[in-house]
C-alpha cells in the first residue's frame, strides 16, 4: 500500500460508498437526467453505459460537485455532497479524469502529479517563505509519493520523463498521467471518464488490468464510463446502462448487454416483420 | 534536427534541450542561459552586481536609475504573482502602491504627527496592503475574470481621485473640514528610511535599501513559486477546473495571490515614498500601472529572471533615451536589426538600405526644384550621424504640421505593408516607408521624447503580444483554446 | 424636500444626456465581448478620436465664426463622418491588435488592447498637443434654445443627444432582432464554432460588430463634444471606463443590458453630483458598480454562461 502524505480515513461501515439518491438535472430545457438513483459499494467496479448524450458524464460531474442536482440527494461515506464546492469533495476521497484530458499541459509530468497533493499537504505561508525543515521534509515526501504514483504505470512514466513538459507525452501516457495525478488526492473513489478512448486494443487491454489492479492494490473503489465493451465486460462487478438521462438496466454486464432496452437504445428497435 | 533518433530514448531526453534552443540562436542562447547556473549562484551574481554598482560609478543619475530599477522589479514581482501565477488582470494594482506610499506618510511625518519608526510602519503597511488586496478581491473574485478588470480599474482611478479631491472633509467633532489627504500637493517632509540605527540619506543609501527588499522579495517570491503553493497557481492557471477537481481551493488561491501581491506592492510604495520623501497622487497614475504591465509581459508572465530583465528594459532604456541623438542613434540601430531580422534572405535587407538612401537623394532634389520656398533645413545637433539624416530629408517649412500628418501617413502605411503578401511588392512599399519613418521621426517623434516614449510603450505591449506573448524570456507554451 | 423635487427633473434630464452618452459607449463594448469575450479597452479612445473627427469637421465647416452651410447639416455630417471615421479605426484595431490573437491565451488580447488605447492616447497627443478643444456649439445651436417645463429647461443640445441617442438604439434593435446580419452576431456570441459551422462567416461578423460598436462610440463623443464641449487626447479613458461601468453593470454581451445599464448611470451620476457632491462623481460610479455586481455578479440583465465540461 502506497505511503500516505495524510491522516487515517474514517470508514462508515454496511453503507454503500457513494448513493445516488433520485437525481434530476436539467439545462435550459432539456432533462439531461431524471429520477436516477444507483449506489456503488466500497470496492466494487460499477460502470455506466449507454449511448452518446446519455448523461453519463453529467452524472459524473454531478457526483464531483460541477453541477448541483435539481433535485435530489447524493450521498458519500454518510455524508451529502449537495452545496459542496469541487475542491471540497475532492478532499472527501472522490477524484476523477476528464473525458477530453484536462493536464496542467505546461507543467512536468512529476509536477502535475505533485500539485494534486496540495489538500492531503499543510506547509502554510510562513514555512513557505521560511523554507523550514518540516517544509522540506514534506515537500520530500511528496516528491516520493508522486513518483510512486507514477511508478504504477511501470516504466513508461520514469526517470527523464519526469522532468518533461506534459504536452510532451503520448496520448497513451497522457491518460495515464491524468489517473496517476487523480490518485494523487489520495480518494476512495475514482471516477473515470472514457480511460480507454482512443486507445487500440492492446493499450484497452492494458486499461482493463490498470483499472483492476487500482482496485486490488490500491483500494479503490471505481466508476467507469466507458464505450470499449471488452473493457467493461473485462473488469465490471456491476454495470448501469443510461439512456436519455434515465437508468434503463442494472446488472452484471453479461445481463445488461442482452437486456432488451439496451439493446434498443444503442442500435435501436427492431422493425416488426424485419 | 537528427531525424533518425526519434522515439529513442536518448531523443526523447533531449526534448528540453532541443525546445529551448528554438531554431533562432539568440531566443535559445536567452533560455539555456537561464539554465546556466544553479539558481543560488543567479541569487549571488544579481547580490554582487548590485552591491557593485555605486562602488563603480559615483554619478548619482546612474545609481538613481538603478534604484528605480530595483523598486520597479519590486513592484513587478508583486504584479507577477497576481497576474503571472494567478492569472488575474488586475488593473488597479497601482492602487495598492499608492496605499502604501500614503499608509508611510501617514505614519512618518508631521502630517498627522505620528513617526513611527520604519520597521513597524512597514509590517502595518504590509498588512494593511494584504487586507485591502482580500478586501477588494473577495467581491471581485465571485464575478467572471474579465469583470474584476473594470473592477479594479475602477478602483485604481478611484483612489487617485480621493487622494486627491479629499482635502476638505468634514468629519463631526470638528469645527473646521479636515485635509485628509493633502490633496494635489500631497504630503511631503516623509522621515527618512531608518532601521536599526541606519537611517538612509543619500541616493547610494536608498539604493542599497531598495536592493536588499529587491533580494528578500525575489528570494521570498522564490520560495514560493516551488511550493505547494506554486504549483496550485501554476495548475490554476493552466486549468482552474482540472486545479479544482484535484483538490485544490481556487478561490482561495487567487485571493491568497492578490493580498499577496497587493502587500508587496504597498511595501514598494512605502519604500518608495520613503525615497521620495514626499507622496503625490500623481504618482500613482495609469501610466505607471502600463509600465509595470510592460514589465512582466516583456519578461514574461511568471517569470522571475523575466522580471529583472523586464525592469533593466523599462527603467534604464528609456532614462538612456533621454539624451535625443542617443536616442535617434538607438531608434535607427532598432529599425536596422528589426530589418535584419525579418528580410530574408539577408541581401535584401542591405539592397533596401541602399533603395530608400537612393531614393531620398533622389526626392529632396525634386521636391526643393518644384517648390524651393516651402523647404527648409533642422537644426543641427551634436550627432554627425543625425545631422546627415537631417541634411538627407526633405523638410517642409511648416515641419510641425507635415510631421503630423506624414505620422497619420506612416502608420496607415506601415498597417498596409504588414499585410502585403507580395514579398516584391513588399520590398517596394518598405522604401517610401522608410523614408516617411525617418522623415516622422526627426520632425516629431524625437520632438515630444514623452510622448514618443509612451508611444512606444503601447505599440511595444500590441507587438509583444502578437510575436512574443511569452516575453523575451518566455518557453514555448501550449494554450487549450 | 422642496429644493429636491424642485431639481429633480432638471437632474433627469442631466442624467438622460449622461445616460445616452454612457449607453452608446457601453453598447460597444458589449457587443464586443457577446461576440469575442474581450474586453477592448481602446473603445474608450475610439470614443475620444469621434469626438475629435466631429471637431475636426466642424472647423472646417465654420471657418471664422461663419457656418457654411446650414447648422443642422453641420452636426448631421459631424454625425456621420465620425461614425464612419470611427468604424473604420475600429475595424482596423480588430485587424491589427486583436485578430492575431484570436488563438492565444485570454490575457494576450487584453494587454494589446491596452497597447491600442495607450498608442490611441498618445498618438493623439503627439499631434494635436495635448491642450483642450472646444466645440463651438452656440455657433451650431443658439445657446438659448430649449424647451421650458415650467422651472425645468431641456436645452435642445441636450434634447438632441436624447434623440439621436434613441435613434440609434432603435436603429441598433432593428438591425440585431430583424436583419440576417443580426441574428449571425448573436448566433455567434452564443457559440461561435457552431455558428461557424451553421455556414455563419464568423470573421465578417466580428468585422461588423467591431464597425458598428466603434460607430456608436464615434457618435458618443460628437454628442459629448456638443453638450460638454470639451475635448482633448485623455477623455477617452473616464468616458470609457464610465461606459465600461454600464455595460458590466447592465449584463456584460447584453444589447438591452448595455442601454439600461448606459441609462441607469448617468442618472445615478447626476443625482450624485445634483444632491450630494461633484467631487465625487467617478467614486460614485464605481459604488454603483460594485453594489450591483455584489447582488448580481452578472449584471442586471445577464445571463449565465454556462461552462462544458
Amino acid at each position: 500500500m502506497a505511503c500516505s502524505v495524510s491522516g487515517a480515513w474514517k470508514w462508515s461501515d454496511a453503507m454503500s460508498l457513494l448513493e445516488l439518491q433520485k437525481i434530476s438535472k436539467h439545462f435550459g430545457g432539456l432533462q439531461v437526467v431524471s429520477n436516477l438513483s444507483f449506489s456503488v459499494e466500497p470496492g466494487e467496479i460499477l460502470s455506466l453505459i449507454g449511448p452518446n448524450g446519455a448523461g453519463k458524464s453529467t452524472v459524473l460531474n454531478l457526483i464531483t460537485g460541477l453541477y448541483q442536482p435539481d433535485e435530489g440527494n447524493i450521498q458519500f461515506n454518510n455524508q451529502s455532497l449537495l452545496g459542496r464546492e469541487i475542491h471540497q469533495i475532492t478532499r472527501l476521497g472522490i477524484a476523477r479524469t476528464f473525458q477530453n484530458l484536462r493536464l496542467f499541459l505546461n507543467m512536468s509530468v512529476i509536477e502535475n502529479v505533485m500539485s494534486a497533493a496540495y489538500s492531503r499537504t499543510h506547509a502554510n505561508l510562513f514555512e513557505i517563505i521560511l523554507r523550514t525543515p518540516s517544509f522540506r521534509r514534506e515537500e520530500e515526501r511528496i516528491r516520493q509519493m508522486a513518483e510512486e504514483k507514477l511508478a504504477f504505470f511501470g516504466e513508461r512514466l520514469k526517470g527523464y520523463r519526469l522532468d518533461q513538459p506534459a504536452y510532451s507525452l503520448s496520448y497513451a501516457n497522457r491518460r495515464r498521467l491524468e489517473i496517476a495525478r487523480a490518485m494523487m488526492t489520495e480518494p476512495k473513489l475514482l471516477l473515470l471518464d472514457e480511460p480507454a478512448a482512443g486507445m487500440n486494443p492492446n493499450e484497452s487491454l492494458e486499461v482493463t488490468e490498470l483499472i483492476g489492479q487500482l482496485r486490488d492494490e490500491a483500494g479503490l473503489t471505481i466508476i467507469l464510463i466507458e464505450h470499449d465493451m471488452t473493457v467493461v465486460g473485462g473488469i465490471s462487478d456491476r454495470v448501469i446502462a443510461l439512456d436519455h438521462g434515465v437508468k434503463i438496466a442494472e446488472g452484471t454486464f453479461d445481463q445488461v448487454a442482452t437486456d432488451e432496452n439496451v439493446v434498443e437504445a444503442y442500435l435501436g428497435r427492431r422493425e416488426p416483420g424485419k | 534536427m537528427s531525424k533518425d533518433k526519434i522515439g529513442k530514448d536518448e531523443w526523447v531526453a533531449s526534448y528540453q534541450q532541443r525546445s529551448t534552443a528554438g531554431s533562432e540562436g539568440w531566443r535559445g542562447t536567452l533560455a539555456r542561459i537561464t539554465t546556466l547556473l544553479p539558481t543560488w549562484a543567479w541569487f549571488a551574481l544579481i547580490i554582487a552586481i548590485g552591491v557593485a554598482i555605486p562602488l563603480l560609478t559615483s554619478n548619482n543619475f546612474a545609481i538613481r536609475v538603478a534604484g528605480n530599477i530595483a523598486l520597479m522589479a519590486i513592484l513587478a514581482m508583486g504584479l507577477n504573482l497576481v497576474v503571472g501565477y494567478a492569472g488575474l488582470l488586475d488593473l488597479g494594482f497601482i492602487a495598492f502602491y499608492g496605499i502604501g506610499g500614503y499608509i508611510y506618510a501617514y505614519l512618518s511625518s508631521d502630517f498627522t504627527g505620528i513617526h513611527l519608526p520604519t520597521l513597524v510602519t512597514l509590517v502595518i503597511v504590509i498588512v494593511i496592503g494584504a487586507l485591502f488586496g482580500l478586501l477588494l478581491g473577495s467581491p471581485s473574485l465571485r464575478l467572471f475574470g474579465d469583470y474584476l478588470a473594470i473592477v479594479t480599474l475602477g478602483f485604481g482611478q478611484i483612489f487617485v481621485q480621493l487622494m486627491t479631491s479629499l482635502t476638505r472633509v468634514n468629519i463631526p467633532g470638528q469645527e473646521r473640514p479636515v485635509n485628509l489627504t493633502g490633496g494635489p500637493n500631497g504630503i511631503v517632509n516623509l522621515d527618512s528610511f531608518s532601521i536599526f540605527g541606519f537611517t538612509a540619506s543619500t541616493v547610494t543609501d536608498y539604493y542599497y535599501v531598495l536592493l536588499v527588499f529587491m533580494v528578500i522579495i525575489l528570494l521570498v517570491v522564490y520560495h514560493l513559486n516551488n511550493s505547494r503553493l506554486g504549483r496550485a497557481w501554476r495548475s490554476l492557471r493552466e486549468d482552474e477546473l482540472a486545479a479544482d477537481a484535484m483538490g485544490m481551493p481556487t478561490r482561495r488561491l487567487k485571493l491568497l495571490a492578490f493580498a499577496l501581491g497587493a502587500a508587496i506592492a504597498g511595501l514598494s510604495g512605502a519604500l518608495f515614498a520613503s525615497w521620495q520623501g514626499a507622496v503625490f497622487p500623481g504618482n500613482f497614475d495609469i501610466a505607471l500601472l502600463i509600465n509595470v504591465y510592460a514589465i512582466i509581459v516583456l519578461g514574461g508572465l511568471g517569470s522571475l529572471p523575466g522580471v529583472i530583465l523586464g525592469s533593466i528594459v523599462m527603467v534604464a532604456i528609456p532614462e538612456v533615451l533621454r539624451n535625443v541623438e542617443l536616442a535617434g542613434l538607438l531608434f535607427y540601430l532598432l529599425i536596422i536589426v528589426t530589418l535584419i531580422a525579418t528580410l530574408k534572405p539577408r541581401w535584401r535587407s542591405a539592397a533596401l538600405f541602399v533603395a530608400v538612401i537612393v531614393f531620398g537623394l533622389i526626392l529632396k532634389p525634386i521636391l526643393t526644384t518644384i517648390s524651393p520656398e516651402s523647404f527648409t533645413t533642422l537644426e543641427a545637433t551634436g550627432s554627425g550621424f543625425v545631422n546627415l539624416v537631417r541634411g538627407w530629408l526633405a523638410i517642409p517649412i511648416d515641419a510641425r504640421a507635415v510631421g503630423n500628418l506624414a505620422f497619420l501617413a506612416l502608420v496607415l502605411i506601415i498597417l498596409l505593408v504588414t499585410r502585403l503578401k507580395d514579398s516584391r511588392v513588399q520590398f517596394i512599399a518598405l522604401i517610401p516607408t522608410l523614408y516617411l519613418l525617418s522623415f516622422v521621426w526627426e520632425t516629431r517623434l524625437s520632438q515630444e521624447p514623452s510622448v514618443t516614449r509612451l508611444l512606444f510603450v503601447g505599440v511595444l505591449l500590441i507587438v509583444l503580444m502578437i510575436y512574443r506573448p511569452n516575453g523575451l524570456l518566455g518557453q514555448r507554451r501550449v494554450e487549450v483554446v | 424636500m422642496d429644493t429636491f423635487l424642485a431639481q429633480l427633473p432638471q437632474q433627469i434630464i442631466n442624467g438622460l444626456t449622461l445616460g445616452a452618452v454612457y449607453a452608446l459607449i457601453a453598447l460597444g463594448y458589449s457587443m464586443v465581448y457577446g461576440v469575442l469575450q474581450l474586453l477592448n479597452f481602446a473603445h474608450g479612445d475610439v470614443y475620444m478620436i469621434g469626438a475629435f473627427i466631429g471637431y475636426g469637421v466642424m472647423v472646417a465647416l465654420i471657418p471664422d465664426g461663419a457656418p457654411l452651410i446650414a447648422p443642422v447639416f453641420i452636426i448631421i455630417l459631424m454625425l456621420l463622418l465620425a461614425m464612419l471615421g470611427c468604424g473604420l479605426l475600429g475595424v482596423a484595431i480588430e485587424q491589427f491588435a486583436y485578430r492575431p490573437l484570436r488563438n492565444s491565451p485570454r490575457l494576450a488580447p487584453l494587454i494589446s488592447a491596452l497597447g491600442v488605447s495607450f498608442f490611441l492616447q498618445n498618438a493623439v497627443q503627439l499631434t494635436l498637443t495635448a491642450e483642450f478643444r472646444n466645440y463651438q456649439t452656440e455657433l451650431l445651436i443658439p445657446p438659448g434654445a430649449g424647451f421650458d417645463f415650467g422651472d425645468t429647461r431641456l436645452p435642445m443640445t441636450r434634447a438632441l443627444v436624447i434623440v439621436v441617442t434613441i435613434i440609434l438604439m432603435i436603429v441598433l434593435q432593428y438591425l440585431v432582432r430583424r436583419t440576417k446580419l443580426g441574428k449571425a452576431m448573436r448566433a455567434v456570441a452564443i457559440d461561435r464554432e457552431a455558428a461557424a459551422m451553421m455556414g455563419v462567416d464568423v470573421d465578417r461578423v466580428i468585422v461588423a460588430t467591431f464597425f458598428i460598436g466603434s460607430a456608436l462610440a464615434g457618435a458618443a463623443g460628437v454628442l459629448t463634444g456638443v453638450v460638454f464641449t470639451r475635448v482633448w487626447h485623455f477623455m477617452g479613458f473616464t468616458a470609457g471606463l464610465k461606459g465600461f461601468t454600464a455595460a458590466v453593470v447592465g449584463g456584460i454581451g447584453n444589447i438591452p443590458g448595455a442601454m439600461l445599464g448606459g441609462f441607469l448611470l448617468g442618472l445615478t451620476e447626476s443625482f450624485a453630483v445634483g444632491f450630494i457632491s461633484p467631487t465625487y462623481r467617478d467614486a460614485i460610479a464605481f459604488i454603483v458598480l460594485v453594489i450591483v455586481l455584489l447582488v448580481r455578479p452578472r449584471g442586471l440583465l445577464g445571463a449565465r454562461i454556462p461552462q462544458k465540461v
